[in-house]
């Protein structure tokens, strides 16, 4: 029986794939990241990083893919597992690099509701963020604008986004 | 912007600050500042809406027919009261040692024609009503009757200087001027030479002091 050889390169090739197309995911999550300083060279790098992602990503992922149904014949099995393991983690990277997960940790507000202010049940030292325009007058209050951020309004004609 | 208007949903964390996308576009902007950063609207700035931040009880008194957001149900339960509390125990991502102040020291950071100053909360709160010359313009910042809100204004009216002072004895942080009239928490003047006049309110950001400092690196403190 003839054994099919393996490919030196086709190992390179794949890992520089698998590295350089997860990197189009990482970078931009690692500089984004709570509690880390951003500059603003670093945060224009992720940013621009990120615009380029969606469409890299699927790139590298169909050439990992191809790589490794290519070497799947021509390896061990226990090398098989490293193949395995590199297309999951480019799979990964390709979908994670098109997702907001900042989303799933603050709910944003579909669309905003209102009680007038006498069914309003907040205690009278709770802090809030106010915006008059004419005689429309809005409150939005902190424990919740912490949690949503963002909130997309109309007052009084005047559109605004109130954030926190 | 343009005359069209832009949505925006949360895109990433920046310095402790947000970066947000608008919908229309997908231009990433950054919350603090209200600049463009990325994107095809790059360079745009957003216009910073005049508002308050003070409590509900002093807000209701103003506001009769006010309106306040409701909470939105199935995210009510993570809606937290003590977060000013929790967010106080979180590492800062840059800090100033050798500054004036620590970082996590609340301001009420403000701009005059160009020039910045971080006035301590705590001083605020103390010494209410703090004069000021901020930017070549008289600034007063006044603790609204709840002794925690916080109101800044242009002390000035029709080429006029206002000076206040509090009033003495009392407890809710009451203002008088020079004359004995009496101003109340919305700038006004309730009392006296000035009745009907209101003084025009400044953008005062209560901020950590780490945070202002990041975005305000020539800032001066107020130092009493």
């Amino acid at each position: 029986m003839r054994e099919l050889k393996s490919s030196g390169f086709a190992w390179i090739l794949f890992g520089m794939l698998v590295i350089a197309g997860s990197s189009l995911f990482f970078i931009p999550a690692f500089i984004i990241r709570p509690f880390r300083y951003q500059s603003a060279r670093a945060l224009g790098l992720a940013l621009l990083t990120r615009e380029y992602a969606a469409f890299w990503t699927v790139i590298a992922l169909c050439g990992t893919v191809a790589l490794a149904v290519w070497q799947w014949k021509r390896v061990r099995r226990w090398q098989r597992l490293w193949l395995a393991a590199g297309v999951l983690l480019m799979a990964g990277s390709t979908v994670m690099a098109r997702m907001n997960y900042f989303e799933w940790m603050f709910h944003p507000v579909a669309q905003p509701g209102f009680e007038a202010v006498t069914q309003a049940k907040l205690d009278a030292g709770e802090m809030i963020l106010a915006v008059s325009v004419g005689r429309d007058a809005r409150a939005y209050p902190i424990r919740e604008m912490a949690y949503h951020h963002i909130v997309n309004d109309v007052v009084g004609g005047l559109p605004v986004t109130v954030t926190y | 912007m343009g005359g069209r208007v832009l949505h925006f949903y949360l895109a990433g964390i920046n310095n402790q600050n947000f970066l947000m996308r608008d919908r229309e576009t997908g231009t990433w902007w950054q919350q603090i500042s209200g600049k463009a950063i990325y994107g095809p609207m790059k360079g745009a700035s957003l216009e910073l809406a005049p508002f308050d931040e003070l409590s509900f009880g002093l807000w209701k008194k103003e506001s009769h027919d006010g309106q306040v957001l409701a909470a939105v149900g199935r995210d009510q339960k993570k809606y937290d009261s003590k977060w000013e509390e929790e967010v106080a125990k979180l590492p800062v991502p840059v800090s100033f040692p050798g500054t004036a102040l620590k970082s996590r020291d609340v301001v009420i950071g403000l701009v005059s024609a160009g020039e910045a100053r971080a006035y301590p909360l705590d001083t605020i709160l103390k010494q209410s009503p703090i004069e000021d010359r901020l930017g070549g313009r008289p600034v007063v910042l006044v603790a609204g009757p709840d002794g925690k809100s916080v109101r800044t204004f242009l002390s000035r009216i029709e080429d006029k200087d206002i000076e206040l002072f509090r009033k003495s004895g009392s407890e809710d942080f009451a203002l008088v001027d020079a004359e004995g009239g009496e101003w109340n928490f919305k700038g006004c003047a309730v009392s006296g030479p000035e009745t009907g006049k209101c003084m025009p309110e400044l953008a005062g950001i209560k901020d950590y002091w780490f945070d202002w400092r990041n975005y305000h690196a020539d800032t001066t403190v107020y130092r009493r």
